[in-house]
């Protein structure tokens, strides 16, 4: 039984360990995710907010996109998916994924500037619900 | 045929209820007559899920595009490699693909045991047609039937995914699959044991196999899909932590502390209750991956559709297994009884239990991290996302630990180990780490994560070989052979043992090429034809690349190709010409998105040179082969160790093969022989 | 019309298929093999590698001496444990002469007097005391 205890603290020792791991991971590591408008309510309301990191779901709005020739600077309009005049023009400084486009669902994460560009570090394009087309848009394949 | 198909798959579901029901009642009722037509209906679920399977192809190849499914997954220019696989290229056809490779398995498992293991076979092939018949009901009843057809004829279809359009992405579904659907057998033989009360270490030896080859295919499987992230996303990464990664390393995690485990019950008959638990916690894990890839529950770059109905329907069969098992596991804890205790925190089975601890401590940050911002999100109303520094950071000092423990479990002795036996057997290996990280630090190495992990290789990596010096010299000795044949002799006297060396091994040197990320570099450029970029490597390498220029092919619709931009790189490494590298642009008529790129990689043991076409500086003058219109991005990515990672995986697959070989018994043989010879002698002796 | 014919005689062929061991009173056999390994063998086999190992461990110096003759005399013990209980299992059916001279092998091994009753450690041959916890060696048992 003695021998029994032992592992038992051995046991909590390790799911300790692991649970603080997960613990502070988390807490240290997660990124609000927010939609436009919530993004420009909070930063209204609370000014600091303006250097927090966060991630964002909006959609491209054709025609806005430009690239910044001889720099690595990529600028485009994204607007708030359900309130369209939610929007903000948001700065990229990587290589974009080969599904850009205009009118495609992105998630950004960086944080809004206080001059109202969104400064953002990473880009990903939600391509999840364009893989299976609907019954309307089948119509039209085909040449 | 396809109809055939339709109707096949619409048979086989009151066949696999009739078979899952005759399973229970042949071993509830010793009936050997319902145990037989049970076994009976595993055959003909099998036949029919085939046709079925077949039927899908069919339509593909004939470009039935009025089958929703083919509407959506091919077009008439596809390649046939392409609409021969396209089986398994949506959620629909993957779920009918599963099932038939289960309907495969279970087909194997009522042929080789129709002599022996007869106490477990009625329950085995209730178990099997319980989760086929879920499987068919699924795809029958939850809008996600293959055969579903549209009110109208599509002129065409939509064609496939061009970034699916890859090799490696065609092989690593089915691969996953087999692993995932393998994993049922052991499943289904410790249900059976669990209800006919033969809790001994008997279904874990039965199984060991079945367990080796799951655990095999999930490996590969997951190394496939890294092999094709790496080639295909252009970013040069290998791993997302996407929730469609996170959700096949969840089964491998536990299914690889379950291989650990199950030695500890057969050596010493402990941990009946932890196994039971882990063969159920993998086996709903497999499920959860096909639900969390299939459902769309949450969207990811992997995730295919939205569809709900089957959320619930997994969710409530995942519920069903988890409740009924527990409760079998329940009923018997009497006879789950450990039969010795463990006698020493230093000890091999020590190391294996926080081995277990450990792997199973990932497996819960992975799920945490995965599931976490939904269950947050349902309760506190605020999205929040947990990405890859959350994964990073809880299961680095993890999978650090899990290495060191790789060193230490061949090496400490069963039961108790005392000081003696470590300090005798880690002295060298400790100085050899030790010394390891001094010279790569003296070598001007700071980045501590990939420090460390080297450092810890060397350790387990000395372990290793001095287990194989040291046990190669013994048998030379004794059997008085050569060193090379007691080495050849030594691995397949004990395959299982000397197999798992190898497969650590496989594992340290993929360690070893992850922790080379940690130098990797990210140069950019824009070139004019004729210019040339030089840069080094982390290991000095020197690289000068020459941008020699754009060449367009304009296609012909054919292969969906409508136009490619190859850039044409010459690379000299050393001073030495080494020849030339592409990168493409690639753009595609059935996806209306920015082209696709294709990068050029070439790889050396110690590092890959990594280039792409990040954008033409003027897309439409180059289509026009502008002379002045050939100025491009180049990115140029430099990936010090990453083929260590395949290196890695190859020996997992020698060292699992040798392992799962099939070796002579020799008790039997002998036992045979002698009495042969009592035979003998006694007809002689008439 | 075809069609439907095709598909009822698949339905036809199935449902007899799967039918005719209930209906002929055909049985599959439910018994254990004859030579299937039974609790005791696989006990018995697990024993005997145990031993093989610890010899091995030891020729190849990863057990020292101490260790190496504690841990025999304890899997000896074992071993013969398992090697009888699996004769006796095996009572029925006659005597086997493989096993019947394993365990005579171990039982002299055992004791020829160096092995400690009390630790079971497994002294030089001739002592008097137990190296490892000094409890007296008894006489030679005479079988």
């Amino acid at each position: 039984m003695k021998k029994n205890g032992r592992f038992m603290v051995g046991l909590v020792g390790v799911a300790a360990v692991v649970t603080y791991l997960i613990w502070t991971g988390v807490s240290e590591t997660m990124v609000y995710y927010m939609t436009p408008v919530e993004l420009i309510d909070k930063v209204s309301e609370d000014p600091t907010f303006h250097d927090v990191g966060v991630k964002v779901g909006g959609m491209v709005i054709p025609g806005t996109y430009s690239r910044v020739e001889g720099e690595l600077l990529h600028v485009f309009t994204v607007r708030d998916l359900v309130d369209e005049s939610s929007t903000f023009v948001v700065e990229y400084r990587d290589a974009l994924p080969d599904t850009f486009t205009d009118n495609i669902e992105v998630v950004i994460e960086g944080r809004l500037r206080s001059d109202g560009v969104f400064e953002a570090n990473t880009l990903l394009t939600k391509c999840g619900s364009r893989y299976e087309a609907s019954p309307e848009e089948l119509l039209g394949t085909g040449q | 045929m396809t109809i055939l198909g339709e109707f096949a798959l619409w048979i086989s579901l009151p066949v696999a209820a009739f078979g899952m029901v005759l399973g229970y009642a042949g071993g509830r009722t010793q009936r050997g007559d319902l145990v037989l037509s049970a076994e009976r209906t595993i055959y003909a679920v099998f036949g029919l899920l085939l046709v079925a399977s077949v039927g899908v192809t069919a339509a593909f190849l004939g470009d039935r595009f009025e089958y929703w499914y083919v509407a959506n997954y091919s077009n008439a220019n596809l390649e046939v490699f392409y609409k021969v696989t396209g089986l398994w290229a949506g959620q629909r056809g993957s779920l009918l693909f599963w099932a038939l490779l289960l309907a495969l398995f279970a087909v194997i498992t009522v042929m080789t045991n129709q002599k022996k293991n007869r106490e477990f076979m009625p329950y085995v092939a209730g178990v099997l047609q319980t989760i086929l018949l879920f499987f068919i009901v699924v795809l029958l009843f939850a809008d996600v039937n293959p055969f579903e057809r549209l009110a109208f004829t599509p002129a065409d279809g939509r064609g496939l995914n061009p970034q699916l359009q890859n090799y490696w992405m065609t092989i690593h579904p089915p691969t996953l699959y087999l692993g995932f659907t393998a994993f049922t057998i052991p499943f289904a033989f410790a249900v059976a044991a669990l209800l006919n009360g033969r809790l001994d270490a008997r279904w874990i030896q039965l199984t060991r196999r079945w367990i080796l080859t799951s655990w095999l295919f999930l490996s590969v499987g997951i190394v496939f899909g890294m092999r094709w992230a790496y080639e295909e996303l252009g970013w040069g990464g290998y791993w997302f932590w996407d929730p469609v990664e996170n959700a096949s390393l969840l089964p491998w995690l536990t299914a690889t502390a379950f291989l650990h485990s199950i030695q500890i019950q057969e050596n010493r008959g402990m941990l009946k209750v932890w196994n039971m638990s882990l063969v159920l916690l993998t086996f709903l894990l497999t499920i959860f991956a096909t639900f969390l890839t299939r459902s769309g529950l949450i969207e990811s770059v992997h995730s295919f559709a939205q569809e709900l109905k089957i959320a619930y329907i997994f969710l409530g069969f995942m519920g069903a297994v988890l409740a009924a098992s527990v409760v079998l596991i329940l009923y018997r804890l009497p006879q789950l009884r450990s039969e010795n205790q463990i006698e020493s925190f230093l000890s091999r089975e020590s190391a294996f239990l926080f081995n277990n601890l450990l792997l199973l401590g990932a497996a819960f940050s992975v799920m945490w991290g995965t599931m976490f911002p939904l269950i947050s999100e349902g309760f506190t109303g605020q999205e929040i996302s947990v990405g890859p520094p959350f994964f990073e950071r809880v299961n680095f000092p993890i999978g650090l630990l899990l290495l060191t423990l790789v060193g230490i479990g061949p090496v400490i002795a069963w039961r108790r180990a005392t000081k003696r036996n470590l300090q005798k057997n880690f002295t060298l290996p400790v100085t050899v780490g030790a010394a390891t990280g001094m010279v790569l630090f003296g070598l001007g190495a700071r980045h501590e994560l990939p420090l460390v992990t080297w450092s810890i290789s060397a350790f387990v990596l000395t372990v290793i070989v001095t287990e194989f010096w040291k046990g190669t010299r013994a048998r030379a000795r004794i059997e008085g052979e050569g060193h090379v044949l007691a080495f050849f002799h030594l691995i397949t006297r004990n395959r299982r043992r000397w197999g798992g060396y190898i497969v650590h091994v496989g594992f340290v040197l993929m360690c070893i090429g992850f922790a080379g990320a940690g130098y990797n570099t990210d140069s950019r450029f824009n070139v004019e034809p004729g210019d040339v970029v030089s840069l080094a490597s982390p290991f000095g390498h020197q690289y000068d690349l020459t941008y020699e220029g754009l060449s367009m092919s304009i296609g012909r619709g054919e292969r969906n190709l409508l136009w490619q931009a190859i850039a044409t790189v010459s690379v000299s490494q050393d001073g030495t010409p080494k020849g030339i590298l592409t990168t493409e642009k690639r753009q595609y008529t059935n996806r209306d998105t920015q082209p696709m790129t294709e990068v050029g990689i070439r790889s050396i043991v110690s590092e890959d040179l990594y280039l792409i076409l990040s954008a033409m500086n003027d897309t439409g003058g180059a289509l026009r082969n502008d002379p002045g219109a050939q100025g491009i991005d180049l990115q140029v990515l430099i990936k010090p160790l990453v083929n260590w990672i395949w290196i890695g995986c190859l020996f997992i697959t020698l060292g699992t093969v040798i392992a799962l070989w099939p070796s002579v018994d020799r008790v039997r043989l002998a036992r045979e022989k002698a009495e042969g010879s009592s035979e003998l002698a006694a007809a002689g002796a008439h | 019309m075809t069609l439907y014919f095709g598909v009822a005689l698949v339905a036809a062929a199935v449902v007899l298929f799967v039918l005719q061991p209930v209906v002929k009173g055909v049985h599959a056999s439910l018994e254990r093999a004859d030579d299937e390994l039974t609790e005791t063998e696989a006990r018995k086999r697990v024993a005997l590698l145990a031993l093989r190992d610890v010899e091995y461990d030891f020729l190849s110096g990863k057990l020292d001496e101490q260790d190496y003759r504690s841990l025999k005399g304890e899997l000896t013990a074992e071993a013969l444990a398992a090697l009888e209980a699996d004769e006796a299992s095996k009572a029925g059916g006659g005597v086997n002469e493989i096993l019947e001279a394993e365990i005579i092998k171990l039982r002299e091994g055992f004791n020829s007097g160096a092995t400690c009753h009390s630790c079971s450690y497994m002294n030089v041959e001739g002592s008097l005391f137990c190296s490892a916890c000094g409890f007296v060696l008894t006489e030679p048992v005479a079988r």
